[in-house]
């Protein structure tokens, strides 16, 4: 139950868990050649030959924040569509072709973006390479494949969302602070409905491809053990005929922080205890306040001896498990949320567990955190940073995160930093400022009345 | 032309890029490139130390990122463990990193967390490991944390008992799980008197005393023979100055080992079936002895199982799976041991197809040694081979893991840096040859875990063909049909009640359940209720006639979220209807049409016949009953082990502790000492979950 959360969040992975996005470093710079091409696509070389590795990495600037009403869902079934096929790869080719290199590979779709990426040995990152221009030129969209992997993507939602209690109603409760009318792209959920799925046509998927899947809207990272000129000659033999796209249209958000507390109670079928869902609004990722705010969250609510696990699930015994995290579908370059999440032991009421949690949040408000707990915090998000950095898909993955949510590769280099500057007072601060009732909405997740069956 | 030269001379990247760009044409390369050339592994030179107390020292340093990675390994694996004793050297490793030097469990855990580090410790067949992985700058906390654990550990009782506890739960859900099981019973055949062949019983880790414990420490755990890998951000020195410090004091000779008998030599193929009753699927494990480590052919063989069953690219999984659709996955593996290791090839398969997947699997084995394989299924499986390599040593974690691991084998420095280019070098002929040495069809034993009932007439006919329980006892053929035992049951002892049990998981009440008996014109009629936290909730009613011939079970219920259900009604000697139920690969549905022979019950009516049994202290009653979940009639055997004093919300009373044994699961159950009987307290195989009676 430790990883509740995520596991709760994690829906949208093709077949393994998505890689954790892991920010900046204190120890050796990591050297970065950034280019275009002329049709727009943006190449991020980070050479590094102390392994015999190399990650080849895109990103499409594409999530569930660009859709649109009547078509949610399309950013997943896509990264699906990306592994049917294209011109010169066969429907299972990609796989089949990186598995007898060595290699792995992956992709997962988050509300700001959609990742795929290849680790092969380094005398195979040619064709690494080849198959990501193959697919970004040529898809295999065809009624066929689309029917199939709709298929595939509503079982995908029926047994990871609709049959597994408390998932639906976590997907939902992180979209409640955001009204669909003036923010629909952190309104709405990632997985989408199921009656956008059925409407869908082939027409669309093409026109979403033809609209997001172009040079013009990804960035292409490449770390590990790899000669620059040779990759800069096979990014350019492979990528540069494949034609720019129109710019997709701007993402707007509009919200209003501490609009009133509101609540709302979802009757959950698959589930047999009651849960309480908090989630307060919190600003972007960029914004100064986030490095306290991501600490705050781990000393509130990760891990077995958490504030919340020890108060709420140890000590007073009300809860089977609780989870307190930032960004817990990806991060934003709009606003975002901060979710505290509990469910409740037999006959405990969400009246109670309210209480417990609202305990914890005004006790953090009031009297801020230990030095303990904040070095704690600080050296477990340094650790993990640094440890991730010894993998290039890890240290591909932050370079794309400090483009995308940062503005510039190069900020992979300071971030840490941000984390490591967070004093008791920042934490303090930011609790007062965000973890107010006001500022917040309360799911009330709820087994459906009467006998059961 | 030139305007293009004119352009990248202006060495600005963005218009570099745009000027090749022209340059590429409209042309799209249609086939994937070529692969680059193989280079050997570029790990960083060893260096290597010995400490005055014969402690061997090996530094893989690498200043690419600031972290430490350490990992001490010794000759002191479950291959040690004394006769009688077996799960000692996995007990004694769960326990090291729960306390030691000055710090308690706890402290040792905030201590490691705290850096944000980790710290764990492990035994496998030959060697028991201690590892910590931490930021450089917290290498003295690494060693000193790890060098406390092996050197100064704390054995506290609390801690030890855990461990124990947790150890049989792990024996007790291994006993249901066919696929361990076939593992065991593998090993057992193929090495005999070899250590290797021995595993842990609830017998042997019952045994196991806290003198054992800490002996096999003191004896085992030295530095002669031992080996300090450190990968990372750490200069020898500095590494020589933590381990004199650590481990300077550390002392003493590992007592003699004793002398391990050969494993036999087999000449014909032979099966071993281990009946499951019930079993709806047969686990197929095929296989036999190889090389010891440092053998030349591990190469040619590495590529020939990559070949025969390396994954989805593999001959069995491409043919059993794809082609026939008698499996969800058929594979084959080396276990490379310090002694000597084994080719495995494993198969899990419905019923009706376990001998076509049998006769199949063995054909596509030999083929290998018959039929020299093509340039492309060669190519594929040593590029899939060479190519993984490098990403098996890309953290320092990897690389000390790797190091330490092959030094201990014995095998030569230079092994891991030449491993890629022997591997690409391996040719067809090789591969056959290989195969044909070490893939013995002819000479191989052969382990099916299933039910005997359905498939032992047809194994026999494939090779001769033993059958044993799943405790290991002989069984012969005639008795696969169950033989229907009548309980001694006094009828007028079963009366109407109503009791009510909590859940407890982990000690936390998450739960509960009702059962009520009530007498019908006709019989009984038992209604069982159970909800469990938010994964479980069932409702199960079973009628049976007044002389306890069942009538009918119908339940209904969810877990985790699926539903679960089972309708099955008993006339005219036959079971009718189907169940879809829980097992350990996901939800199962059976349909049940099969005969239930006179004096049969029904599984939950089990439980229900416990007031009308005479209980005393070694009280042994063996039962057949028909179980919905699987569609089979099963034994059982409910023996009364031990009389002990229990508390439950109920009171406290004496009670006899029963094991009920012979099912998919083996179950404890109290029961109160002295009429009337009454179920106190259930705990579930392997799990924290036990249900106590509150009224």
């Amino acid at each position: 139950m430790r990883r509740l959360m995520l596991a709760l969040a994690s829906v949208t992975t093709l077949a393994m868990p998505p890689v954790r996005v892991l920010h900046g470093q204190d120890a050796g710079r990591i050297q970065l050649d950034t280019f275009s091409l002329a049709n727009g696509l943006k190449v991020v070389l980070a050479p590094d030959h102390s392994t015999q590795v190399v990650t080849v990495n895109v990103w499409y600037n594409v999530g569930s924040r660009n859709e649109q009403a009547g078509r949610t869902g399309f950013a997943h079934l896509f990264e699906h569509m990306m592994f049917q096929g294209s011109a010169n790869v066969t429907k299972t080719g990609h796989m089949s072709m990186v598995e007898q290199a060595g290699g792995q590979l992956n992709g997962s779709t988050q509300d700001d973006r959609t990742n795929f990426w290849e680790v092969l040995p380094s005398n195979r990152y040619n064709m690494g390479l080849w198959l990501e221009a193959d697919r970004m030129r040529s898809l295999a969209i065809n009624q066929a494949n689309f029917d199939n992997q709709r298929e595939t993507v509503k079982e995908e939602r029926r047994l990871r969302i609709d049959n597994q209690p408390y998932r639906g109603a976590f997907l939902k409760g992180v979209t409640s602070p955001f009204d669909t009318g003036t923010c629909f792209a952190y309104g709405h959920e990632l997985i989408g409905s199921m009656t956008d799925l059925n409407a869908g046509k082939v027409e669309d998927v093409k026109a979403f491809f033809d609209l997001y899947y172009a040079p013009n809207n990804a960035t292409l990272t490449l770390v590990g053990d790899f000669d620059p000129a040779e990759a800069r000659k096979l990014v350019n033999d492979y990528f540069a005929n494949i034609p720019r796209a129109k710019e997709p249209p701007p993402v707007s958000c509009d919200v209003k922080f501490n609009a009133g507390e509101k609540r709302e109670t979802v009757i959950d079928a698959k589930a047999t205890l009651p849960a309480l869902l908090r989630v307060f609004l919190v600003p972007e990722y960029r914004n100064p306040d986030h490095a306290a705010l991501e600490l705050l969250a781990t000393i509130l609510g990760g891990g077995e001896s958490s504030r919340m696990n020890r108060a709420i699930a140890r000590e007073a015994k009300a809860a089977l498990a609780t989870q307190v995290g930032l960004d817990v579908t990806g991060p934003h370059r709009g606003p975002s949320t901060f979710a505290a999440l509990a469910i409740a032991n037999q006959g405990v009421s969400t009246d109670s567990i309210d209480k417990l949690m609202s305990a914890e949040i005004a006790k953090v408000v009031a009297s801020g955190v230990t030095d303990e707990e904040l070095s704690k915090a600080r050296n477990s998000k340094r650790a993990s940073a640094l440890f991730g950095r010894q993998q290039s898909l890890n240290t591909a993955e932050s370079i794309q995160a400090a483009n995308m949510f940062l503005g510039s590769p190069n900020a992979v280099n300071t971030d840490l930093e941000r984390y490591m500057k967070v004093t008791k007072e920042d934490i303090k601060r930011v609790a007062q400022q965000y973890l107010r009732p006001d500022n917040s909405t309360v799911i009330l997740i709820k087994p459906p009345e009467g006998p059961r069956p | 032309m030139s305007r293009r030269i004119i352009h990248a001379s202006l060495t600005l990247a963005v218009t570099l890029a745009v000027t090749l760009a022209c340059s590429a044409g409209a042309q799209s390369p249609t086939k994937a490139p070529a692969p680059g050339p193989v280079k050997p592994a570029a790990l960083p030179a060893f260096q290597e130390a010995t400490l005055p107390n014969g402690l061997r020292i090996m530094l893989v340093e690498s200043r690419r990122q600031p972290v430490v990675s350490i990992a001490l390994m010794m000759p002191a694996g479950e291959a040690y463990d004394p006769g009688g004793k077996e799960g000692l050297a996995s007990m004694v490793a769960s326990v090291l990193t729960k306390g030691a030097g000055a710090r308690s469990a706890d402290q040792m855990s905030s201590a490691i967390e705290g850096v944000g580090g980790s710290i764990d410790a492990s035994a496998s067949e030959d060697f028991m490991n201690v590892r910590a992985n931490v930021l450089a700058e917290n290498a003295p906390l690494a060693f000193e944390l790890v060098a406390d654990a092996a050197i100064r550990p704390s054995f506290e009782t609390k801690e030890l008992e855990l461990v124990r506890t947790q150890a049989l739960s792990a024996l007790q859900l291994a006993q249901s799980n066919p696929a361990i099981l076939a593992q065991h019973f593998f090993a057992a055949q193929l090495y005999g008197g070899h250590p290797y062949g021995k595993h842990a019983t609830a017998t042997s880790v019952n045994a196991i005393t806290s003198d054992d414990v800490r002996g096999f420490q003191r004896s085992r755990l030295v530095p002669a023979g031992a080996l300090l890998v450190i990968a990372g951000d750490i200069s020898l020195a500095k590494v020589k100055e933590l381990a004199q410090k650590n481990f300077g004091s550390w002392a003493g000779k590992a007592s003699a080992a004793a002398k391990r008998p050969s494993p036999p030599t087999r000449s014909k193929t032979e099966i071993l079936l281990v009946h499951r009753p019930g079993s709806v699927q047969s686990n197929i494990l095929v296989g036999n002895l190889t090389y010891a480590p440092t053998s030349p052919s591990y190469y040619a063989l590495t590529v020939a199982s990559r070949i025969l069953g390396g994954g989805s690219d593999g001959r069995l999984f491409k043919t059993l799976r794809e082609q026939k659709s008698w499996t969800y996955g058929a594979y084959s593996d080396l276990v490379r041991n310090r002694d000597i290791g084994t080719f495995e090839a494993t198969a899990e398969v419905r019923n009706a197809v376990t001998d076509s997947a049998l006769t199949e699997l063995l054909k596509i084995e030999r083929d290998l040694g018959t039929t020299a394989v093509d340039a492309t299924e060669l190519d594929a499986a040593r590029g899939g081979l060479v190519g993984s390599i490098p990403l098996q040593l890309e953290t320092a974690q990897g690389i000390a893991e790797q190091v330490g691991r092959y030094t201990m084998l014995g095998l030569p420095g230079d092994f891991i840096r030449t491993l890629r280019p022997r591997l690409a070098a391996v040719s067809a002929p090789q591969v056959l040859a290989a195969a044909k040495s070490y893939m013995r069809a002819d000479q191989s034993l052969i382990v099916v875990v299933g039910d005997g009932a359905q498939i032992y007439e047809k194994l026999a006919k494939i090779a001769p063909t033993k059958i044993v329980n799943a405790q290991g006892d002989a069984m012969s053929p005639a008795d696969l049909i169950p033989r229907v035992t009548a309980l001694p049951v006094d009828i007028t002892k079963l009366v109407a009640r109503s009791d009510s049990f909590t859940v407890m998981v982990q000690g936390n009440p998450l739960g509960f359940q009702t059962q009520s008996l009530t007498k019908t014109e006709s019989g009984y009629s038992y209604h069982e209720v159970t909800q469990i936290g938010p994964f479980l909730q069932q409702d199960v009613v079973v009628l049976f006639g007044n002389d306890l011939s069942p009538v009918s079970v119908k339940g209904m219920g969810k877990v985790q979220g699926n539903a679960m259900n089972v309708d099955v009604s008993f006339a005219n000697g036959r079971a009718k209807g189907s169940s879809t139920t829980p097992s350990p690969t996901g939800m199962r549905t059976v349909m049940v049409d099969t005969t239930m022979a006179p004096g049969v019950l029904e599984s939950d009516m089990v439980a229900v016949m416990v007031p009308a049994l005479r209980w005393a202290p070694n009280a042994k009653f063996t039962v057949s009953s028909f179980d919905a979940s699987s569609g089979a009639t099963r034994q059982t055997t409910m023996a009364v082990v031990k009389t002990e004093s229990i508390t439950v919300p109920a009171g406290t009373f004496s009670a006899y502790r029963v094991e009920i044994t012979g099912g998919e699961q083996t179950q404890t159950i109290f029961i109160s000492a002295t009429a009337p009987y009454r179920v106190l307290k259930i705990a579930l195989t392997g799990q924290p979950v036990e249900f106590v009676l509150v009224k």
